[in-house]
């Protein structure tokens, strides 16, 4: 058996998860913040993408608005972490052989390192393309696929309770 | 015995041809519901940050006035779409969701939500920026919004468990 499934199922048959997985009202209100708290992260993360885009709050240095609003979208993050490791523990048996879930993880991974290849690069210089209209195709690239990764992260995590083999 | 024109409304609704489309189709609802929560992401984090720009968080530095009109285009666009995807799932079971207390309670929250928070957001938009002073009311007004569209979320996933 690989590795993975045997700690996949090992950690299925803990205390602590299958107590979140076959309470009541555990398991729906962890999904409940994680499902609502999309907005915080990814809500945040789109303003800013649509900044970048040139699309809104022109008139306000790139810079600025992302001192702004990624603290929040941190915070955002933190509390999707939290309960999506929570959720992840409960299910963990299930999810292993849940494509929606792999997919899921996969796209996270990118939807890091797209921002860090982002700021570690193009938006080190970002004083000279701070304001204007004139956004590097770089800076754009990152926004579009920033757009694109998140909504796929939000449709994978939907599609998991869709393909969830019992 | 007096028929309740919304319940008649309702049974109406999933015999029109979106009713039985949305009804019958295997994939419709999951699509549609897969816009609502992407236009959520969207609609929410513009919500937020028009609240936050209410208690001096987020956005600042920026006049009021340019946060509310700037992200005007964010709310009022996403709000439609909430609606619009929500409506639409609404068809698959149209009389099902008449006799579901968590939806009435949603709906009733949503209008109260739209009504107290596009007053705000609009009123504050139309707003000039020397004029503008950080007040407790803006404040107040901030914080009822944000209980407002988190329990229009709320009841929104408790449409499912009751």
């Amino acid at each position: 058996m690989p590795v993975a499934l045997e700690i996949c199922r090992w950690i299925y048959a803990t205390r602590f998860s299958t107590a979140i997985r076959e309470s009541v009202w555990l398991f729906p209100i962890i999904e409940s913040i994680h499902v609502l708290s999309i907005t915080v992260l990814a809500g945040t993360i789109a303003v800013f993408d649509l900044r970048l885009l040139g699309v809104l709050m022109k008139r306000d240095p790139v810079s600025t608005i992302a001192r702004q609003v990624l603290p929040w979208t941190w915070a955002g993050f933190v509390v999707m972490l939290v309960t999506g490791t929570l959720l992840s523990i409960a299910e963990a048996a299930t999810n292993y052989y849940n494509p929606a879930f792999r997919i899921k993880l996969i796209l996270l991974v990118l939807a890091g390192l797209n921002p860090l290849i982002f700021h570690t690069s193009i938006f080190r210089r970002v004083e000279s393309w701070d304001v204007g209209t004139a956004i590097p195709i770089r800076a754009r690239a990152a926004a579009v696929i920033s757009l694109g990764l998140w909504s796929g992260i939000i449709v994978a995590g939907r599609m998991i309770a869709y393909l969830e083999k019992p | 015995m007096r028929t309740n024109s919304l319940l008649v409304f309702c049974r109406w609704l999933a015999t029109t041809h979106l009713g039985i489309a949305m009804r019958d189709s295997t994939w419709a609802f999951a699509i549609v519901e897969i816009g609502h929560l992407l236009a959520l992401a969207v609609f929410g984090g513009a919500i937020l940050l028009v609240d936050l720009r209410f208690f001096n968080l987020g956005f600042r530095t920026q006049p009021i006035s340019r946060v509310a009109r700037e992200l005007l285009p964010l709310t009022v666009g996403g709000g439609v779409a909430m609606f619009v995807s929500g409506f639409l799932m609404m068809t698959n079971g149209p009389v099902r969701y008449y006799y579901n207390p968590a939806f009435r309670l949603k709906l009733i929250l949503f209008a109260v939500a739209v009504a107290f928070h596009f007053t705000l957001q609009i009123l504050t938009a139309r707003g000039r920026p020397e004029r503008e002073h950080s007040s407790a009311w803006l404040r107040i007004g901030a914080a009822v919004s944000l209980v407002l569209w988190l329990s229009v979320g709320v009841a929104g996933r408790a449409i499912g468990y009751v």
